[in-house]
Formats: C-alpha cells, structure tokens, sequence
C-alpha cells in the first residue's frame, strides 16, 4: 500500500507545506494505486489538490496577515506625516507622505494579487490564478522603477528652482523618519528570523544546503529498489533532500523531522528568498528600496546642512542611491521574468532529469521536454516519452510521474507515451 | 465574433492577393533573399500578406504533416517562418548559440548587436529604432535647453520622454530577442518577450493616463495656468515626432486589433504608445490654445479628456497581453468548441474519459495544451487514438498538445 504519512506534521509546520513521507512498498499494485490519482475525476480540475491548497491557503493568509500590518503601520506614519507637512507648510515632508502613499499602493497590489491568487480555476483559467502574483509584483516593481524616476526629477527640480534656503536639515529629519518608518516595515515582512526558527540544526541540512547552492543537481546516486523511503519533500522551494543513505533511514527521518519542526532549513540567501510569498518579498524589496532611498537623502540633507552652497551634492546622493535601488529589484525582476517567458525553472536541472528518465530500461528517448513554472514555486513538466514496443504503457508511465514526482517534486506532470 | 469580423474585412478586401503570397512565400522558404524584401514582418501594404499568409501556412501544414508522428516538432509551428540564411547566420552569430551551453548570453552581447539592428533587422524594427533616435534627440535637446534655461517644466518634460524611450528601447530589444530559436532553458523560445513589452508599454500608458489624471485633478484644485504656454513649441516639436512614429505603425493605430502573431501586439503597444504621446502634446496644445481664449478651467478639461482617451485605448490590450500572461485560455478558441472536441473525443468507443483539458497561449496564434484521456483496458496500441486526438485539436488551432493515456 502507499502509505503517506503526514498528517501529525501539519499542525507544528503550519507555516510552510507539511512534508510527506512517502513509504510505498514495491509491488505493482502499489504503483496503479498511487497513480490513481493521476486523473482527476471533474473535466475541468482545480490546479491543485486538497492538500497544497490548504497549505497554500495558510501560506497565504499568513502573508496576507504580515500586509495588513504593513498598510495599517504605513497608513498611520503617512497621516501623521501630512499632518506634520500641512502645520509646516513644508512641500519636502508632504513630498515624503506622497511616497508613502506610493507605498500603500505597492501593498494593496501585493494584497490583491495575495488574495486573487486564492480564486479557484475556472474553465477560462484552467491553471487557477496563481499567475496574478507574478503579474501584481511585476506592477509593484514598475511604480518601484517610476518612483526612482520621479525623485530624481525631482531632485533635478530642486537644483534648478534652487531657492537657497537652508533645506538641510529639513531633508536630514525627514528622511531620517522615513527611514525608521521602513526600517520597522521591514522587520514585519522581512524573513522570520525571531521566531523560534533558528537555523539548520545538524549538518544533515548543512550539506544538504550546499548541495542546492544555486541549481539543483541532485546527486542521486543509485535507484531505490530496495529501500523504498525516498526523499522527505519539503515543498517550501522547490528543492528537497536526497536521503539516499540506505542505512539510518528511520533515525535519519526523526531527526530531520524533528529538526524540520523549528526552522525553515535555509542557509543561503538564494532559498531565503524563495521561502517566502513573491509578493511579501515584492513589498519587502519596496520598502528596502524606499529605506535606501531616505538613507541617500538623509546624507545629501546632511551634507546641504552642514555646506549650504553644495546642492548638487542633493542630486548626486539621489542619482546614486536610485540606481542602488534600481540594482536591487533585478534579481527580482529576473526570476518574474523566467516564470513569464515559462523557461525551465532554476532550481530544476532538465538535464539531470532527462538522464534519469532515460536510464530507465524500458525509455527510449525523451523528446519536448517542457517544465515551466506557474508561479515561484509551483511547477509544470510535459515531456513525450518513447519506449520500446513491448513494454507496458501503463507501467512506464506510473513509473516515470512516480519518478519525477519523487525527485523533482513536480506534481502536475503529463506525459504523452509513444511508443518507437 | 469581433475577431472574425474583422479577418473577413480584410480578407474580402484584398482576395485576389491570397494566391501570391503563398507562393512568394514558398519561394523565400528555399531560395535566400536579402533581408529587404518583405518576408512578412513588416507593416504597410504587407501586413494583409500576413493575414492570409497565416492561415494559408495553417491550412498546409495540417495538410501535410500529422502521419507518422502525431504533433509537429517544436520547431515548426505555423509561425516559425524562416528566416533567410544571411539573416540566420548572422543572428547565430548574433545571439552565439551553441547547443550545449546553457548559459544565457550576457549583457554585453546584447548591447553589441543592438548595432547590427540596422543590417539585420526588418522593416519595423528599422523603423522603430528610428523612432527611439529621433525621441532621444529630441529629449537630450529639451534636457539642456531645461536645465540651462531653468525651467522646470521642460526637464519633467525631457523625462518623461526619456522613459517612454526606453519602453522603446525595450520594445525594440524584445523584436531582437525573439528571433532566437528555443534553447534548453527557454524551451518555448523568445516569442514571449514580444507580450511582455507589449504589456509594459499599456502598463506605462495606464500610468502616464493615471498621472494625467492626477495633474488635471492638481490643475483643478491650484490655478497655476501659466506654465502651459512655455511648453508650445516643445509640445508641438512633441507632437510631429509622435506623429511621424504613428506614421511609421499605421497599419497598428487601433483600439481593438486581432493578433495573428507575437509581434502584433508589440507594433500594436509601440503604436498605442506614440499615439497616446501625440494626444497628450495635442491636449497641451489645445488647452493653452483654449487658456488664451480665455476658457477657465481649460487644461483641467482637456487634461482629464487626453488621460480618458488614453485609458479607453490602452485597456484592450493591456487586457489581452495580461490575459495571455496569466495563462488564460485562448480566447481564439471559444469554449464550445472546445466541449464540442471534448464531446467528440469521448464519443470514441475506445476512450472511457477526458479531464484536465488545459490550454494556454504562449503567443498569440500559438496554442498549447494538454490531456489526460482515460482509455478504456484492453486497448494496447493507443496511436490511433493519439493522432484522432492531436488532429482534432489541431484543426482548433492547438499546435503543440501533449496527451497523457492511462489505461484503465
């Protein structure tokens, strides 16, 4: 029988996707019944099943809940703000309020795109809503982009209307507000670093974590056909752990699961990244953005202050530090941009994938490989497979979704069998 | 149906042309030719060419092909059209590839063969490089005069162009980027990134409609109406560039356009985006025309009249670039036909059941799918029923299908 333990994990890793033990004994009815459900019953299935969405519901809803406290905060800051800018009759503080509304706008993205990507699929939207995530960061880091424009017009504007006040120490303060504004902003949706989850414990994650620096070359080294406890998915990213060790699987699993229950198992910044919502990280990268920005206006304030005929210095601190900000929504902008142009996905290696499927015995070839990602981390693999002329269809095609399942954690998979 | 409405208006409008291009077409397919003939990107008189040419080349492949192996290879779907063999050799020097490297060329490439647009590029990519020159001149010029002269007005001016310039650019990027042939990581090819610019540039649009917005709301609320009469002569200097660039994409100036291929939408956005600029100068114009009438509340009312306008002709295609972003069933496709194929299928005596029918456009005119058919036991050799199905979806327009068959 295929057995799938799992459900004693989901009430302590409520934060993440549960993981799945998966113990399948090695008998071909075992296979047909694990592959029952390949095929869903309705014509036009949900994307997902039962057991992702409700993990992705609580992901969702906990970083809905991280937004909400980011708009209220910055809700609060910027009325406070244009309360302070209209009894000062100060155009630099209103300035600063109107950026924070810029922000609110980014957050109410996030928040739409958070909760649209919840809607269930529709005939139209035969892969569910997950898209509009990818879309509404994409939007998000555009108005980033534009605001990065418009101050340093404004910036320019400031040099050639140069009224020669003393606008120093103006800036200094208000940016310097700003800046703990974003700072306690970012702490909220920032990666959870206080919260009981501390780091790798044992060095099963650590080299493991070096095994997925950046790609996913999986060192797999032998075909289980003995053992039959595979791999403990982890379905934070996309990567997971190879257990091939045939000898402490029991103690090894407690271990790790015991390890699992207190922390997010990241070492590198890469799967720090991914860990969280695309549209949390969205907004984060906002709010770094913006806090870089005062930081750049504090100094030029600074600077005004101290040396009242340096203005140019206001608009060299602003080109700088915008160009920081721009550099720092590219790594962003490059992962929105793989999932839009559907290429494989990073943490995939297509070529170890292809390899493993045709060391089965009975694949000849592959041929259109195609894995694309619907979103960050949810994955689509459609491939033509050739087998030999007398093998079974049905059993190759278990096998092969079974594999790649397994190894890859990619769960919506067609294959097309043709046979040589 | 809008769509075939419009198909059939240009159809009927030039029949006799059908029969020419097909066979120009097939001659370019084996003979070389310079790259200043039309192979069929280009606007003008051609893009008709590109009608019929479209649905002649999916009429003959489907004729052609689909005996031995049920789906065409992956590098011959209908739009593929080959380009001449100077042009290839050259973008695979171009774009260096290799079919063992994986890694993506870098920037400086990319900036290098920005230079040989000039050589290799087709008529609309001439055009538009053209038209990012001329907008560059044109804001470098306005910069200075800004900043020497002091005034604000025409530095936020000179910025707002240089941003449209380098949609532009990333516009015209993507005509460049497109032509690459799929490689390991990006097994669906470059076509996409024609959408992609095609959905910044109505992105953009919306925002700068949004801004206008805002700055008639800000017109109306302070009365400030002097600074409008310092821009004229770059409003107007504004106004015949865009117009020149509407110009070059005519055969693009509308609101609702059927696109047959991926580079459609991305003349489509380039055009909506100089004739939204060229409304917005004719707006500044009108309102200080109106200004010196002596109209009150002049730059609000027109202000708000250009950001409308540029709302109503953005919004169709932001809605379908978005639609084809967000893996949206083709709306080519309309869902009776596709319960209708479903039904058929079904009706076969040897499939039991047909689930998770999903299909998604990776370009417009490029459909892709797939299938799970449950076939009844007993059944061992599953190609006829394969090469019904492929076909079938075929005819629908459905060019790369995958079918998953399990038994029972």
């Amino acid at each position: 029988m295929a057995v799938i333990v799992s459900s004693n994990m989901e009430p302590q890793n409520s934060k993440y996707h549960g993981h799945r033990i998966e113990v399948s004994a090695d008998m071909p009815a075992v296979e047909k019944g694990y592959g029952g459900n390949k095929v869903c019953r309705e014509v036009a299935c949900g994307f997902s099943d039962a057991k992702a969405s409700s993990q992705d519901a609580k992901e969702r809803s906990a970083s809905m809940r991280k937004l909400w406290i980011a708009v209220v905060m910055c809700i609060i800051f910027m009325s406070v703000e244009v309360a302070g800018g209209i009894k000062a009759n100060s155009l630099a503080i209103l300035t600063d309020a109107a950026h924070l509304l810029s922000d609110v706008a980014a957050f109410a993205i996030s928040l739409f795109s958070l909760w649209a990507s919840g809607w269930e699929a529709t005939p139209r939207q035969s892969y569910g809503f997950f898209r509009i995530e990818i879309l509404g960061t994409l939007v998000s880091i555009q108005i980033i982009w534009l605001l990065t424009g418009i101050l340093g017009y404004e910036a320019i504007a400031r040099l050639i209307s140069g009224t020669g006040e003393v606008k120093g120490l103006l800036m200094f303060v208000v940016s310097a507000f700003g800046l703990v504004v974003n700072v306690i902003m970012a702490f909220v949706l920032g990666p959870d670093h206080s919260h009981g989850r501390g780091h790798g414990h044992g060095h099963d994650h650590g080299h493991s974590g070096q095994d997925h620096g950046k790609g996913a070359h999986r060192d797999h080294d032998h075909e289980e056909t003995g053992h039959n406890i595979h791999s403990q998915t982890v379905n934070i990213d996309i990567h997971h752990h190879d257990e091939g060790h045939s000898k402490q699987h029991m103690e090894h699993h407690h271990i790790l699961r015991e390890a699992d229950l207190s922390q997010p198992l990241i070492d590198s910044s890469v799967r720090e990244n991914t860990e969280r919502n695309i549209n949390v990280q969205g907004a984060y990268l906002h709010v770094i953005g913006d806090s870089i920005q005062s930081v750049g206006v504090m100094i030029g304030g600074a600077i005004i202050w101290y040396k009242p005929q340096w203005k140019f210095i206001d608009l060299i601190c602003t080109l700088i530090f915008s160009v920081i900000v721009l550099y720092t929504t590219i790594r962003m902008l490059r992962n929105i941009l793989e999932v839009l142009m559907e290429s494989t996905p990073r943490e995939i290696d297509a070529r170890q994938l292809e390899k493993g499927l045709c060391e089965m015995e009975e694949v000849v070839a592959i041929h259109e490989l195609h894995i694309w990602a619907i979103t960050v981390g949810k994955v689509l693999l459609a491939c033509h497979v050739k087998i030999k002329l007398d093998a079974d269809a049905d059993m190759v095609l278990d096998k092969v979704v079974d594999y790649i399942r397994r190894e890859y954690n990619i769960s919506h998979v067609t294959i097309q069998i043709e046979r040589e | 149906m809008e769509n075939s409405k419009a198909s059939d208006q240009k159809d009927s409008r030039f029949p006799y042309r059908k029969a020419t291009p097909f066979h120009y077409h097939k001659l370019d397919a084996e003979s070389p030719r310079s790259s200043n003939n039309e192979i069929g990107f280009s606007p003008g008189s051609d893009r008709r060419f590109a009608f019929s040419r479209q649905t002649l080349f999916h009429q003959s492949s489907v004729a052609s092909g689909d005996s031995v192996t049920p789906m065409l290879s992956r590098t011959s779907s209908s739009i593929d059209i080959p380009l001449n063999k100077r042009g290839w050799s050259e973008e695979t020097f171009l774009w260096g590839e290799e079919e063992g490297s994986d890694e993506k060329p870098s920037i400086f490439t990319h900036l290098l063969s920005g230079f040989r647009i000039l050589r290799s590029g087709n008529r609309p990519m001439r055009r538009l490089l053209l038209l990012i020159f001329l907008n560059v001149a044109y804001s470098t010029v306005e910069l200075c005069l800004g900043l020497l002269l002091g005034r604000v007005g025409l530095v936020s001016d000179a910025i707002n162009l240089t941003f449209g310039c380098g949609l532009l650019t990333f516009s015209l990027f993507a005509m460049a980027a497109s032509r690459k042939k799929p490689d390991r990581i990006y097994t669906y090819g470059y076509k996409r990134l024609e959408v992609l610019s095609a959905f910044t540039n109505a992105l953009f649009l919306l925002f700068m409609s949004f801004s206008l917005a805002v700055e008639a709301l800000h017109a109306f609320i302070q009365d400030e109406s002097e600074h409008k009469h310092y821009l004229i002569v770059s409003a107007v200097t504004n106004l015949l560039v865009n117009l020149i660039g509407v110009w070059f994409f005519r055969n693009y100036a509308r609101i609702n356009l059927v696109y047959r291929k991926a580079e459609d939408m991305n003349y489509h956005s380039v055009c909506l985006h100089v004739l939204a600029d060229s409304i917005r100068s004719a707006g500044l114009i009108l309102a200080s025309w109106l200004l010196s009438l002596g109209v009150k509340n002049a730059e609000v009312l027109c202000l708000g009249l250009v950001s409308v306008t540029v709302y109503i002709l953005v919004m169709p295609l932001f809605r379908t670039t978005g639609g084809i972003l967000l893996q949206m069933s083709p709306p080519s496709i309309p869902s009776s036909a596709l319960s209708k194929s479903m039904r058929q299928v079904m009706s076969r005596e040897d499939v039991s059941e047909v689930s998770q029918a999903r299909l998604w456009e990776l370009v417009p005119g490029h459909v892709i799918g797939s299938l799970s058919l449950q076939v009844k036991k007993g059944i061992d050799d599953d190609r006829p029923v394969l090469q019904y199905v492929h076909g079938l979806y075929h005819d629908l327009g459905v060019q790369d299908l995958t079918v998953q068959t399990d038994y029972a």
